[in-house]
């Protein structure tokens, strides 16, 4: 299952590395369920921004989803 | 530490247990016998008891999960031990996750099969009722609750019931209800709605008849579908619930579930019963109880593994050998997709982080799935959105909770056990102690008003 997570304004920099964040494709490991997602990477770290609407939003609600009691 | 005395026998655990004639606190042995593990245990003055515990896959030795006890909350000072002060004691290891209050021990049935003793009998009334929810409320810090009886629904006041647990902060209302009134009454649900109720815990033992006849003295099969049709209207959440007997309605385990997702996304899940002996038995009597393992594999076998043995997983909260669950997202084209972990956690985790996680799973899966989400006709905007917009109304639980008794009873799960039956005097009864009884029907915990019927079994 392939996810585009790219938020809207994409104007992101790595602030150790100075670069600027590019889309690439990053798994996401939860509770052995694997996402291949698409995010904003650092292309020289491979740092991954998670933005917060994100986060606490469509994502926490999967991760809910794949909870098991 | 494990014994092999001889080929195909070994002895895997000491525990303790009572002694089904007289109640008194007897140890005993789980012991392998082939594909078997038997309770074994011997009363000095009554002699040896057997009851079957598992039975076939998973394999008992595969079936653990670990948990750091919780001593946390209010405990009761122990006297006599376990399972003589329950309300907690001060060795119970988990805390309450569904508190239960059974508001009226009267029922409009008359099962052949009812732990509860109901029949005639008395309501709660709400002074009782509110003090009740306040004090669930203090001594555990909020959990699930499920209203019960006898029948709850006909509670004179329920709705006002309903209310109350709401004002008292529960998030998480559930009815345990045979339905009866919910198929007469088109409007009750509704009602039940928007006092706050989440969701129906509805009796629902078979697709047919027969079994009706059987384990409640009536044909209900139809009045179970205006039941579910009523609460799908007012937007409750429904979960099935079978109580599972050999010879009557083992072979209808995966019709039940079928029945079920075909009513998604009104009902959320089923959530099986093996039978458990309560009430007034001959002291010869042999129990034949339907194991966990054997619900298992009758699901994956009679649904030609469309559900397969390893999706079950061990529970997070109670002990691991009371309960087993699964869930799923039905897709588009039918298929069913598992969710959740590929592999257990087998490594000990904090019982209370258990209880907290199976609160909140609980409470999302088996409340109504909003109006909002049953109606969304937005396009999704990526696969994720078209993931959970799914997900929102076609997840589906399938679960099992083996009951003990006096036969089958084991303290070290009685001790962890998360559900809790509130009494008037604020003690937590863990729900297999309130409910257990010797052999000639004498009740350890529950106040028994009559104890003149030949007892049987649970519902």
């Amino acid at each position: 299952m392939n996810l585009s997570f790219i938020p809207a304004d994409m104007n992101w920099t790595c602030q150790p590395c100075g670069e600027k964040l590019q889309p690439g494709m990053v798994e996401l490991d939860y509770m052995g369920n694997v996402f291949r997602v698409e995010l904003p990477v650092c292309p020289k770290c491979s740092a991954v921004l998670i933005f917060e609407d994100l986060a606490i939003g469509r994502m926490l609600e999967v991760e809910q989803l794949l909870e098991d009691k | 530490m494990t014994r092999k005395t001889e080929m195909d026998v070994e002895i895997l655990h000491q525990v303790e247990s009572v002694c089904p004639v007289c109640l008194e606190r007897i140890p005993g042995h789980l012991v392998r016998r082939g594909e078997s593990v038997f309770l074994e245990k011997s009363c000095p003055e009554h002699g040896p008891f057997a009851a079957t515990v598992w039975k076939g896959e998973p394999a008992f030795s595969s079936w653990f999960r670990p948990k750091i006890p919780y001593y946390g909350g209010a405990r009761e000072q122990t006297g006599r031990g376990c399972p003589f002060d329950c309300g907690l004691c001060e060795r119970h290891t988990q805390r309450t996750c569904t508190a239960l209050v059974e508001i009226t021990s009267r029922c409009n049935l008359n099962c052949p099969v009812c732990f509860a003793d109901s029949g005639k009998g008395t309501d709660l009334d709400l002074d009782t009722i509110t003090q009740m929810f306040a004090s669930i409320m203090t001594r555990t810090g909020g959990c699930n609750l499920q209203l019960s009886g006898g029948e709850p629904t006909v509670h004179n006041d329920l709705e006002r019931v309903v209310g109350l647990a709401k004002e008292a902060g529960f998030t998480f209302i559930q009815l345990n209800t045979n339905g009866i009134r919910l198929a007469e009454d088109p409007q009750l649900a509704f009602r039940l709605k928007n006092a706050g109720l989440s969701s129906a815990f509805l009796q629902f033992d078979g697709v047919d008849d027969n079994v009706f006849r059987t384990l409640r003295g009536r044909e209900l099969f139809a009045v179970k579908c205006r039941a579910i049709n009523n609460l799908a209207d007012a937007g409750i959440g429904i979960v099935l619930v079978p109580t599972v007997v050999r010879d009557v309605n083992m072979d209808q385990l995966w019709e039940i579930v079928r029945f079920g997702l075909e009513r998604q996304p009104y009902v959320r899940g089923v959530h099986f019963q093996p039978m458990s002996y309560f009430g007034r038995f001959p002291v010869d009597f042999v129990p034949d109880h339907v194991t966990l393992p054997e619900v298992m594999s009758g699901l994956a076998m009679q649904s030609d593994n469309l559900l397969q043995v390893d999706d079950f997983r061990p529970p997070g909260c109670e002990h691991a050998l009371c309960s087993f669950s699964a869930k799923y997202m039905q897709q588009d084209d039918g298929r069913l997709m598992r969710l959740g972990s590929q592999s257990c956690d087998c490594t000990p985790v904090p019982a209370e982080q258990g209880a907290l996680t199976s609160i909140g799973v609980t409470a999302r899966q088996w409340a109504g799935v909003a109006n909002e989400s049953q109606n969304s006709h937005v396009q999704p905007v990526d696969e994720f959105d078209r993931f959970l917009q799914r997900a929102r109304t076609h997840t589906f639980s399938i679960s099992g909770m083996a009951f003990q008794d006096c036969w089958s009873l084991n303290l070290e799960r009685l001790q962890g056990c998360c559900i809790h039956v509130a009494r008037p005097d604020g003690r937590l009864i863990p729900f297999c102690s309130f409910n257990l009884t010797a052999c000639d029907g004498t009740s350890l915990h529950r106040p028994s008003p009559n104890l003149s019927s030949t007892g049987q079994q649970n519902g």
